[in-house]
């Protein structure tokens, strides 16, 4: 589940980087050693690399390069299409639809580590319990992992193992050994999940980074510093990690044998992207990734030829594309293509529904989001590069409802002061000053924060904006104590469940439902909805339970971001691809093309 | 027994002038420092015209397009929401020249008393004193202004939550008493010794009015120079402190349009940047020149 706070989501949407579309980034003019080597940045610090803790996209941009999961999505087939990972085939599913059992690949290691005692530092290979392993970490409620959302009340017998967790004084004393019914190891290389009722989406989770296996004797050997030494069975292992600067990652040279795909959807042979079909992955040696966070010293790199890949920042935008929305031809003749596609995110600014003035005043969270001029809003801060909000999902989600309307959503300054008039007299007098807690100081914060006081001004509204780092502010949501916060949300599955989620009643506060919004009919439905699959009857109920939200608004809608990404043309395979991580391994670089580029 | 004998022509020939007149003479002598004088007073009445509300306090108001350049309409253009930027710099000059003057005032509010008492008392007064400053200036002064505002930043003083400009204020007032409070304190000493204190003493006068009401005055002059230089300073931490996002936040200080240009000078909107720093460069030169004519005017040493 990754969440993002608005700033670091217009950044990232602005520089074209979240996961799937990579943050590679640049390269000298050779490589060293002969090896191919990408260059990259990131826009943030990495918080750590263990898979129970990763919730966060830079995170994950590393992480999944280093882990694999159960099952993974083509690369290049579309709409999104999952596939064995580290499964040998797809699960066997009962006819109850409660029982899954997967089969799991006899030819996968873990990398090696000193951690591997018994062989000597040489990887062993992974089995069935690996998994069962690591899930159990995240159940157990000591290690307070943030990815338990994923199994809560899912699997049998699974509560009943978090719950024995809590009567655990020491985490270390926890025994992992204890079994859970619904979790079991048929053999090394089968595992069996008996659910508690049907869970379509289940198949969604075996493929996000959270659920990688991770080896107990790595967790026993490092304890709280597995952090810093992720070890994994993906395409590449952490060479060099220099907090805050640089992170080197190189070919995993016990990597099983997974090939490039060889067939894709039409176009994408004329586009290149099947010239490396059927060759070993990964394509490249190693990839180095700069840790820069401010935009015009990574747009500058990018300039010089020093990256592969970038976003655009907002104010140099204009530079670099033209009035039709293109490059201009100074940038194409640099050998620079544009990418342009969009992303499963949605920008909002949440509304707290147990602050006594909001939560009980519709007229006034009405009123708020008749008074954004969304239009304006994207113009000045994301160049355009957005699509108006008028609902939850985005417009590339199978149940994304074109004919949504909300007489709310849209601007109307007049009708928002009326709302205001309706308001004060539910409030019982003049409304106090609403404030906006912003997780951000910088510049761009700070610009958003005064045109959104202005813009409440306008209609007669006070409104303040208090300014805080990024963790404060999520403790002010977490502890219900702010009234409005910037927040968005990047799903992790193309299913409208991952947007849903976040509006169920028991996901309150400090779970993902934030904004604390509590709505019995809709709790049912997406109860109801949970254990459907992809029906027409599982569409309607999603776009009623959307409507309800856009009803009762307990956020204010702003925007779905497109993704502008730039790359050179020696980064070879690139295809927009917003769900999972670790594409790292299909990349590719034309060195001499860019050794040539770089020499002129 | 030696009889005094010293007669009125043995007694060296006092000026004609007080200190001050003296140093008013001589800085009304000094035609580009009296300039300066007049162009720090406007900065005084502009930051006190838009205090009360007679300019620019429509700076919020939108005067035109996104990142309009300066113009016969607007001067010195528009920033990204269509504001004046003539009128963000004008109304910055109240928030700069306010964080000086409270800053100061701040400053020399703590340092002077302090200084005062570790020069007349000395013992473990002095030592206490002493101790706080040495160890507090052992710390790099912009790093310790960044420490004050963080932790100050989001507390509550007197019930009500430290913001913005306060901050600013406090940050810069109670890292940046040690400068004067040593110097105070050497004067004091010095003065000490002085046949006036010891006349006060012997007429029984408390302590507290020996320095309230003889040690300070005498020591006045230098607090005004201290005062003046100090004041640049803080102007200059205000901005700096503002570019960091650690001062103000909701209105237009030079520090703020400063860190809002930076990114702009990428799209060739040069004009909030050039507007905040010209103002920056003539307040800060002009106040310099201004002081160093009140450091010369008042060193009894120059004294005609």
């Amino acid at each position: 589940m990754k969440t993002l706070h608005t700033i670091q989501l217009i950044i990232i949407c602005l520089m074209g980087m979240h996961a799937g579309c990579g943050q590679e980034a640049s390269p000298p003019s050779s490589s060293p050693e002969g090896l191919v080597v990408r260059y990259s940045t990131l826009s943030s610090k990495i918080r750590g690399l263990d898979p129970m803790d990763i919730g966060d996209t830079t995170s994950s941009a590393i992480g999944g390069n280093i882990f694999d999961c159960l099952y993974q999505y083509h690369y290049l087939k579309r709409p999104y299409q999952l596939i064995p990972n580290l499964a040998a085939a797809m699960p066997t599913v009962s006819e109850d639809s409660l029982t899954y059992t997967i089969p799991i690949r006899d030819d996968v290691v873990f990398f090696d580590d000193e951690c591997f005692k018994a062989t000597s530092g040489k990887g062993r290979g992974l089995t069935a319990a690996d998994f069962i392993y690591a899930w159990k970490r995240i159940a157990n409620i000591k290690n307070v992992s943030k990815n338990w959302w994923i199994f809560d009340g899912r699997i049998v017998g699974f509560d009943e193992f978090r719950e024995y967790t809590k009567t655990i004084k020491d985490k270390a004393d926890v025994d992992y050994s204890k079994p859970v019914e619904g979790l079991v190891a048929l053999n090394d290389h089968l595992l069996q999940i008996k659910l508690k009722k049907p869970w379509p989406q289940l198949q969604f989770m075996l493929a996000h980074l959270p659920t990688a296996p991770v080896p107990h004797e790595a967790v026993n050997h490092y304890g709280e510093e597995i952090l810093n030494h992720p070890v994994g069975t993906g395409p590449f292992i952490l060479e060099d990690w220099k907090r805050g600067s640089k992170i080197i990652l190189s070919r995993n040279p016990t990597f099983r044998d997974e090939r490039y795909p060889s067939e894709g959807e039409p176009g994408d042979k004329e586009a290149g992207l099947l010239t490396d079909a059927g060759k070993r992955l990964p394509l490249i040696d190693r990839a180095e990734f700069l840790v820069i966070q401010e935009d015009q010293p990574r747009w500058l790199k990018f300039m010089a030829g020093d990256l592969d890949v970038a976003g655009i920042p907002k104010d140099s935008f204009d530079k670099v594309i033209n009035t039709n929305r293109q490059l201009t031809p100074e940038m194409l003749a640099k050998g620079i293509i544009l990418t342009k596609y969009q992303t499963p995110l949605t920008l909002w600014y949440g509304i707290n529904m147990e602050d006594p003035i909001l939560g009980t005043n519709l007229p006034l969270r009405r009123a708020m989001n008749l008074a954004l001029n969304r239009k304006e809003y994207i113009k000045l801060f994301a160049n355009d590069r957005a699509i108006p909000a008028r609902g939850i999902l985005p417009a590339m989600f199978g149940d994304f409802n074109p004919e949504l309307v909300s007489p709310y959503i849209n601007y109307d300054p007049q009708k928002a002061k009326q709302l205001l008039v309706e308001a004060q007299r539910i409030h019982g007098g003049p409304l106090p000053t609403i404030t906006m807690t912003m997780g951000g100081t910088d510049s761009t914060a700070r610009q958003i924060g005064q045109y959104l006081t202005r813009t409440y001004k306008a209609v007669g509204l006070n409104f303040q904006v208090e300014y805080m780092d990024w963790p404060t502010s999520q403790d002010k949501v977490k502890n219900k104590s702010a009234q409005i916060y910037a927040m968005g949300w990047y799903a992790d599955y193309p299913d409208s469940e991952n947007f849903l989620l976040l509006f169920y009643g028991p996901n309150g506060s400090p779970g993902p439902n934030n904004m604390n919004y509590k709505n019995a009919e809709f709790d049912e439905l997406f109860e109801q909805m949970g254990t459907m699959p992809s029906s027409p009857e599982r569409k309607a109920l999603v776009q009623k339970m959307e409507q309800m939200v856009i009803e009762d608004l307990p956020c204010i809608l702003t925007s779905h971001p497109i993704a502008f990404a730039l790359h050179y043309n020696w980064a070879l395979n690139r295809k927009p691809h917003v769900f999972g991580e670790g594409h790292l391994k299909y990349g590719n670089i034309d060195v001499e093309r860019r050794h040539k580029a770089k020499t002129g | 027994m030696n009889a005094i004998t010293a007669t009125a022509a043995d007694i060296p020939e006092t000026p004609t002038r007080g200190l001050w007149a003296d140093a008013w003479r001589r800085v009304f002598r000094n035609r580009l420092a009296l300039f300066m004088s007049l162009i720090v007073l406007l900065y005084v009445l502009v930051a006190l015209f838009v205090a009360f509300g007679w300019l620019a306090n429509d700076w919020d108001q939108s005067v035109g397009g996104s990142y309009e350049p300066p113009s016969t309409t607007n001067m010195l253009g528009t920033d990204i929401f269509g504001l004046s930027v003539l009128r963000k710099t004008l109304y910055g000059t109240k928030i700069s020249m306010t964080v000086a003057l409270v800053a100061a005032l701040i400053s020399l509010a703590i340092g002077v008393p302090l200084g005062a008492m570790a020069g007349y008392f000395r013992g473990i007064v002095d030592e206490i004193i002493v101790w706080i400053y040495s160890t507090l200036s052992s710390i790099p002064g912009l790093l310790l202004v960044m420490a004050f505002a963080f932790v100050l930043k989001d507390k509550s003083l007197f019930g009500q939550p430290l913001r913005g400009i306060t901050v600013v204020y406090l940050a810069l007032g109670l890292t940046s008493w040690v400068g004067i409070c040593r110097l105070i304190r050497g004067e004091v000493i010095k003065h000490k010794q002085r046949d006036y204190v010891a006349a006060a003493r012997a007429y029984g006068c408390p302590r507290w009015r020996i320095i309230l009401l003889h040690l300070i005055p005498n020591v006045s002059h230098l607090i005004l120079i201290d005062f003046s230089l100090r004041f640049v300073g803080f102007i200059h931490a205000e901005v700096i402190l503002s570019f960091l996002g650690l001062g103000v936040k909701d209105e237009p200080s030079w520090g703020v349009m400063i860190d809002d240009a930076r990114l702009e000078l990428s799209r060739d909107v040069w004009w909030q940047m050039a507007a905040a720093t010209a103002a920056i460069f003539v307040v800060s030169l002009a106040l310099n020149i201004v002081s160093d004519a009140l450091r010369d005017a008042l060193d009894p040493k120059l004294r005609e």
